[in-house]
This record gives structure tokens, C-alpha cells and sequence, in this order.
């Protein structure tokens, strides 16, 4: 049994190393193409750069704002002022002799490493949350079940480094890395417990883009409630038992018995607290907007221009997404009204999914940043490479998802196939827009198939466990 | 005029002539007109578009006997009938062949180039210029094809202060956005009507110039360099064929006041004077300078000295708010807070300071809370 401990201890010194190699050959990968990779014209593929994301947009709107005119006019850039402040004058420097925008793709090449290692934080805390429940559960009964728990945050974060979605997204200068890492730190702040990291990140990531709001809900519940458990029910089911095991007859089991209904004890302080702090980041985001836009038409002109602009989908170039096919051949009389229709999709999944999985936050942000990266008005693959990486957490509840293999060659297959049904399309001519969109389409089936198998996996698990529980219980009786 | 670039492919032929005349009014403040500049555009290739190119040359040699030197020219040619080695007097052709595109067409005129574009390639021009725009290829309504590929529509020469001569096919509907003053134009059609060539060579096989472009090059080969004729003339519609069409409300002076050589030519006053050189144009306004100063500073961050100072100003207003707080309260608050913004010059380095303080803040929150 020594021999075992001592070995698992070694072998857990070795994991971290692993983990920086990886990383580190990660971000050499990433610098490597960057330099070398002059050809690939990732930036002008409407997978990676949307109207939102794209780098070249925001170099524009640096200009016009440079020329005393304000950064939204003519309808190019739709993104934040204080992006635009941090990133706008490192598109315009140069250096002899090197690709150009270098300084924004190295901005994007830390804020990925950033993400990675706070996804790692995220993984760290739920794989330990697992741990813990499945020894309170009575799981855990030989350190090879405790070796078995997989290390969550290190898949987590290898996988968002060496996601070809997120390496095409860094080196195509799209500024996805960035809303990613709000949307991560929020989620980091609120496992953690770090409350103004976490309005902080949630802050921003409404700010840079609108859906993350969303996440206001899994946050709440991180922080009220805690980390993601199996039900409650399932820890009473065992204290009973336990204390039916011991004396039948005693009137405390008896007492325990007769309460099988208990609620968690919800955190209100640390929920006013959190609320308090995102007025306070919310306010300060405004007042510096606000600054920056004085001359050019101030709050109103922002809001139109940036939130304005993904709720009314004025922009119909092809993505990835499905709208704008749609959207294009749709009448004026009726477009508003779909218009409706396509953004409550969103929002009345809500509601459903945050009472069945109230006591899983962290997977319920998953689904939430996966519905909306399906759904959302301007999609790209910077947002599949956040909730990919996301799932990569579960690891340890979702090892029995089905479907994983054809799942994994769907979206091999409609990632491979994107461009080239662009190019047959766009520069050859010989197809058209139906290819490019039956792609699309194929693409979000391929998403919707994905999540939906997700949630059920997830729910598989926690029945499993309750079957386990009693079954449990009475071998050892 | 922004970036637009449209690939839709039509059939009727325009021939457009933009003449741009980018000299303000005659009356009250208006600058000197110190130097000529001439963007001759043609966009078709082919040899069936003979005809576009024997244009666009024709008044190449024109503007060229009557002045602007070859620094001043921009020739944009879609097919390189100049640069065949049979020619005697090669042009200097500036964007030829497949460089001839709706954006660098755009960005000749509005001036927004790559670093690496050479001189020769870019319009210099300033307020004292006058600008000869012309343009001719195939068109139709409110559009001028380039290239078989592309098109420039009449919105996206709306902003241009530009004269616009144009000789193709419903030449007048091209300049039906326009707005901008100080915009002359002259169409060789109306919407409807069709411009035409005026002769066939039998010897190469196809017409070798359009009528409006014939009418006009005819009355400037009776010109020399010292001609005072005005630009007020009218063209038959008999030999035309078509109507031609001035939109004269938005330019100020008469067109017969306008003397010729004013666009064609490279005839200016000269001023004697013993001073040393001064800046030509008395209209270089205060605020012009101040809102050119965040655009010619160095692209990199502010000296210290310069953060330092705008602290050291909010400073000082913060204190000049406290005594006056007293007085009464939010209103007074409010307004200082407006001349507060107002005065402060460089709004982005803040911006990017207090984007670093605030996350400085939350890494000393998130650590401590």
C-alpha cells in the first residue's frame, strides 16, 4: 500500500511538468505561425473574423477616431471604445521585415495562456468539489478510485491551448481570445469565490459582447449555492441510512427520517455582495465609455452601435450561424417579429434549464454558453473553442456521453468542409450560397446533437448515483 | 467615401467623364489655386474597349501640352495599349492593368494608403489644387463598371469634392448622390440615353474614341497654354447624339466665369514677395490644428511628461471643484465636470489608465476579499 501511495505521489510531482511542456509548446506552436504563416488569410475567413471580431474592423474604427470622427461611423466597427483604446494602437506600429498586427496577436497569445491557466484554477476546485462528494457519498474506497478522478483542469486547459478553433482564432486576429478570457475569469471568480474578479469578468464579458449576460444566473449559483454537487437528495439518502444503520430505533434517526425534503442554504451576502461589486464595474464602464466617446455621440451612439447591432442583425455576410440566410430573404413587414423569435430562443431555455440543474452552476454556464454560441447573431468558431474546452471539465461526469466519435468527426468533417464550400462558392463560382449554408446548418445540428447529449449524459449520472447509493449500502450490510 | 466593393455584372455601357473640381467658391474666404492634379481613370480592358483607352490617352496628351507635369498625373489604365513597346512616346502609367480597382481608385482619392505606396501613386494634392477627375469605361444607372468585376456606384463618389465630367451611357443619373458643394458636373446622357462612338477605323477595327470625348478634345486642340476660354460651352446634341447635362447647382461661380486652363492647364498667379515662405492658405483654423494633434503624435504611448501634466491639471481642477462645492452642490458639479472633459486634450491615455487602474484594483480585491 506504501509503494502505491509513494508512486501516486511522484506521479502527481510529474503532472504539473507535463502540463507547462504542453503549454509552453502550445504558445511556441501558436508563435511559430504567426510568423510563418503569412498565407493562410485567416483573418478574412468569415469562420474566424465576424463584423464583431474581426481586427481589421477595429484598425478601421482606430483611424476614424484618430481623424476626429467617431469610431462607429459607416458602420465598420461594432465592438467596445475601450477595446478599441487598448488594441487600436498596437495595430498601427509595425516592425520592419515582420507580419503585420504583431503586437495584437501577441495581446491575443497571453490572453490565451491567461485563460488556460485559469481554467486550471476552475478544474482544480471542481476536481477536489468531486472528490470530496464521492468520499461523503461513500464512493471512494481504494486510492486507485481516488487515482481514477481525472485531472479535470489540466484536460481543460490543454484542450482550450491546443483547440485548432482557438490556435485558428489567435493567429487569425480575431478578438474572441479576449471575450473568452472575461467570460473565464468570471467563471474563475466565481469557483473561487473571489467576488469582485468575478462581477469584474462578468462586467467585461456583457461589455465586449452582449450573451454573456446570460451567465449572470450560474454565477448567482456558484456563489449562493456553491460548487457543482450530485442533488441533495442523495447525501440525505446516505445520512440516513447511516443512521439507520447504527440504531433503527432512536428518535434522532427517527427525526432524520422524517425530513426528507431539505433545502440547501442559499448565501444572500455573498450574492449582495456580488451585486454591488458589477454596479460598481458597471458604473466604471460606463463613465470611461462615456470619456472616450464625448465628442462622437457618447452612451447613445455606443449602445445603438454595439448592442444595436447583434440584436438587430443589420449585417447578413455569411458565418457560420444560420441567420443570415435567413435573414436575407426574409420580408420587412416580418422582420422584426423574427427577429423576436430568434433572441427569445435564447432566453426562454433559461429558466427550464436552471431548475433542473440548479445544483450543477458550473455545467449549466457550459450549456448556457453553448446555447448561445449556436444561437447568437454573429457566430464563429472562437465561441465553440470556449465551450469545448468547457466540457473538457466534466470529464469525470460525462464519461459515458454517447455519441462522442461521431460527434468528434462531425464537427472534424463540417470544419474541414467550411472553407472549401466558401471558396466553391465566393472565389470559384461553381457552387453558391446553399452549399455554404447546408454546412451551417450541418454545423449547428452537429451542436444542438452535442448539447443535448451533454445534459442527458450529466443527468445519467447523477440517477446512477442514487442508484449506487442503496446498492451500496446494502452489499455492505 | 468608405470602402465598397460590389462584384454584380451589367451590360449597359457608360461612359463616364468626371471632371473634379476641388476649389471652393470665388467669393469671401476662399484659397489660392496653386497647383493642377489629374486622375485619369479608365476601366475597361480589351480590346473591344479600344476606344476607352484612345480616350483616357487622348486627354493624357492634352493635359500634358497644357501644363500639369507627369508628377501631378495619375494614369490608371486597365490594359497597357501605352506601354507596348511599339509605342513611341510611352505614358507614364501609374496603376495599370489589374491594379485598376474600385479601392484604389478610392483610396487615390481619399488618400488612405498602405505605408509601402511610392509617391507617384498617391494623389498629393491640397486646398490650394485643382483636381481633373476623369473617368471613362462602361456604365448605366447610378454605376460605373471596373473591370467586368467590380463597380463604383454614385453613392460612393457622393462625398468627393469632385467635378465630374462623365461620357458613357446615362451619365447623369452617376452623379445623382452628390452633396458636397464646390461639385460641378457635366454628364454626356441623360438616364435613358446612350452615349456614342464617333468612329470606326477600319484599319484596327474598332471605334477609336467616343463623341463627347471627341467634341471636347477638339475644342481644347484649338486651345494653347494661355487661352482664356471658359468652360461654358455647349455641346450639340446633334452630333452627340445624346443630351448633354451640367448639374451647375451646387458649384458657386458661374460656369462661364470659369476659364479652362483653371483644370487643364497649369497656369497660376504668381505673387511677388520678400518674406520668407509662409503657409499659402489663411484658412488653417485652430480647431483643425487641434484636432489633427492626436494623429500627427507619434503613434506611441505619450511621453511621461505629458501623463504627468494632465495628472497634475486634473489636480489642480479637483481642487478648484472642492472650494466650489460648497456653494451649491450638484449642478455646479455637473458643470465643472463638463469643462473637465472638455479640456482635457488626450482622452485616450486616460482612458488606457484608468483601464489599468481598475484592473490593478481588482487583482488587489481579488486577493484580499
Amino acid at each position: 500500500m506504501t509503494k502505491d501511495d509513494g508512486e501516486m505521489v511522484e506521479e502527481q510531482k510529474k503532472k504539473p511538468c507535463r502540463f507547462w511542456i504542453w503549454a509552453l509548446s502550445s504558445v511556441l506552436f501558436r508563435l511559430i505561425l504567426i510568423s510563418y504563416a503569412g498565407n493562410l488569410n485567416l483573418s478574412s475567413r468569415p469562420e474566424v473574423s465576424t463584423p464583431l471580431t474581426s481586427i481589421r474592423r477595429l484598425a478601421e474604427g482606430y483611424w476614424l477616431k484618430q481623424a476626429s470622427m467617431s469610431p462607429y461611423a459607416g458602420s465598420m466597427y461594432h465592438g467596445s471604445p475601450l477595446l478599441l483604446s487598448l488594441l487600436g494602437p498596437l495595430t498601427v506600429q509595425r516592425i520592419k521585415g515582420q507580419p503585420s498586427h504583431l503586437f495584437c496577436s501577441l495581446v491575443f497569445v497571453i490572453a490565451d495562456i491567461l485563460s488556460a491557466i485559469l481554467l486550471r484554477g476552475i478544474g482544480k476546485k471542481l476536481q477536489m468539489a468531486y472528490g470530496l462528494n464521492a468520499r461523503l457519498l461513500g464512493l471512494l474506497k481504494s486510492p486507485r478510485d481516488k487515482a481514477g478522478i481525472l485531472p479535470c483542469g489540466d484536460i481543460a486547459a490543454l484542450v482550450y491551448l491546443w483547440n485548432p478553433f482557438t490556435i485558428v482564432c489567435c493567429v487569425g486576429l480575431s478578438t474572441s481570445p479576449i471575450e473568452n478570457l472575461a467570460v473565464i475569469l468570471a467563471l474563475n471568480g466565481a469557483v473561487t469565490r473571489r467576488v469582485p474578479l468575478a462581477a469584474f469578468g462578468l462586467v467585461m464579458a456583457t461589455h465586449l459582447s452582449l450573451y454573456p449576460a446570460i451567465l449572470t444566473i450560474p454565477v448567482i449559483f456558484l456563489l449562493g449555492y456553491g460548487l457543482d454537487a450530485p442533488p441533495l437528495k442523495l447525501f440525505l439518502q446516505t445520512r440516513n441510512v447511516e443512521s439507520g444503520n447504527r440504531s433503527s430505533t432512536s428518535s434522532a434517526s427517527k427525526q432524520a427520517k422524517s425530513k426528507p425534503t431539505a433545502q440547501l442554504p442559499f448565501l444572500w451576502k455573498t450574492v449582495v455582495h456580488f451585486v454591488f461589486w458589477a454596479l460598481v464595474w458597471s458604473l466604471c464602464v460606463m463613465v470611461l465609455c462615456r470619456l472616450s466617446l464625448s465628442k462622437h455621440g457618447g452612451l447613445e451612439e455606443m449602445f445603438k452601435r454595439t448592442y444595436g447591432f447583434i440584436l438587430s442583425i443589420e449585417d447578413l455576410s455569411p458565418n457560420i450561424g444560420v441567420f443570415w440566410y435567413f435573414f436575407a430573404e426574409v420580408f420587412d413587414f416580418f422582420r422584426n417579429f423574427f427577429l423576436i423569435v430568434f433572441h427569445v430562443n435564447i432566453l426562454f431555455m433559461l429558466l427550464p434549464l436552471a431548475i433542473r440543474l440548479k445544483h450543477r452552476p458550473c455545467f449549466l454556464a457550459f450549456i448556457y454558453l453553448a446555447i448561445s454560441s449556436l444561437l447568437k447573431s454573429y457566430p464563429s468558431v472562437g465561441d465553440s473553442a470556449l465551450y469545448l474546452s468547457l466540457w473538457a471539465l466534466f470529464v469525470n461526469e460525462l464519461a459515458d456521453m454517447k455519441f462522442s466519435f461521431f460527434l468528434f468527426c462531425g464537427y472534424l468533417g463540417v470544419s474541414l468542409l467550411s472553407p472549401v464550400m466558401h471558396n466553391l462558392w465566393i472565389w470559384r463560382g461553381t457552387g453558391n450560397a446553399n452549399f455554404y449554408f447546408g454546412n451551417a446548418i450541418g454545423y449547428a445540428c452537429f451542436q444542438i446533437v452535442f448539447v443535448v447529449e451533454s445534459v442527458s449524459a450529466m443527468l445519467n449520472h447523477d440517477r446512477a448515483l442514487k442508484k449506487c447509493n442503496p446498492n451500496h449500502q446494502k452489499v455492505k450490510n | 467615401i468608405f470602402f465598397g466593393k460590389r462584384k454584380k455584372m451589367k451590360n449597359l455601357t457608360l461612359v463616364v467623364m468626371l471632371l473634379c473640381y476641388s476649389f471652393a467658391s470665388s467669393s469671401g474666404d476662399s484659397t489660392i489655386h496653386t497647383n493642377n492634379w489629374a486622375v485619369l481613370v479608365c476601366t475597361s480592358r480589351f480590346w473591344f474597349n479600344y476606344r476607352h483607352m484612345a480616350n483616357t490617352l487622348s486627354l493624357y496628351r492634352t493635359v500634358k501640352r497644357l501644363g500639369i507635369p507627369d508628377e501631378r498625373i495619375i494614369l490608371m489604365l486597365a490594359d497597357d495599349m501605352a506601354c507596348n513597346s511599339r509605342n513611341q512616346y510611352p505614358a507614364q502609367v501609374d496603376y495599370r492593368g489589374y491594379e485598376v480597382t474600385v479601392e484604389n481608385f478610392l483610396r487615390v482619392l481619399t488618400g488612405r494608403h498602405e505605408n509601402a505606396v511610392p509617391r507617384s501613386k498617391r494623389l498629393l494634392s491640397d486646398e490650394g489644387s485643382h483636381i481633373l477627375l476623369y473617368m471613362t469605361g462602361h456604365g448605366g444607372d447610378e454605376f460605373l463598371k471596373f473591370q467586368d468585376a467590380e463597380e463604383l456606384q454614385s453613392h460612393d463618389l457622393a462625398d468627393a469634392e469632385l467635378l465630374i465630367m462623365v461620357d458613357t451611357c446615362q451619365a447623369a443619373t452617376l452623379f445623382n448622390q452628390l452633396q458636397s458643394p464646390g461639385v460641378l458636373a457635366i454628364g454626356s446622357s441623360l438616364k435613358g440615353e446612350n452615349s456614342y462612338s464617333h468612329h470606326l477605323d477600319s484599319d484596327i477595327g474598332v471605334s477609336v474614341v467616343d463623341r463627347f470625348t471627341y467634341y471636347t478634345l477638339a475644342f481644347f486642340e484649338r486651345l494653347n497654354i494661355y487661352d482664356n476660354a471658359s468652360l461654358n460651352r455647349s455641346y450639340d446634341p446633334r452630333q452627340l447624339m445624346s443630351t448633354a447635362y451640367y448639374r451647375t447647382d451646387l458649384y458657386q461661380p458661374h460656369l462661364s466665369e470659369v476659364p479652362v486652363t483653371n483644370f487643364f492647364g497649369s497656369v497660376m498667379e504668381t505673387i511677388h514677395t520678400d518674406s520668407a515662405y509662409h503657409a499659402f492658405s489663411s484658412r488653417i483654423s485652430n480647431s483643425k490644428i487641434k484636432s489633427d494633434t492626436p494623429f500627427n503624435q507619434p503613434f506611441n504611448q505619450l511621453s511621461e511628461q505629458d501623463v504627468k501634466e494632465d495628472l497634475q491639471n486634473t489636480n489642480n481642477q479637483n481642487d478648484e471643484l472642492k472650494t466650489e462645492k460648497q456653494k451649491c452642490p450638484y449642478s455646479e458639479m455637473r458643470a465643472d465636470l463638463h469643462e473637465k472633459l472638455k479640456k482635457i486634450e488626450n482622452v485616450d491615455t486616460m482612458v488606457n489608465l484608468s483601464i489599468a487602474v481598475m484592473i490593478l484594483v481588482v487583482m488587489v480585491s481579488s486577493s484580499l476579499l
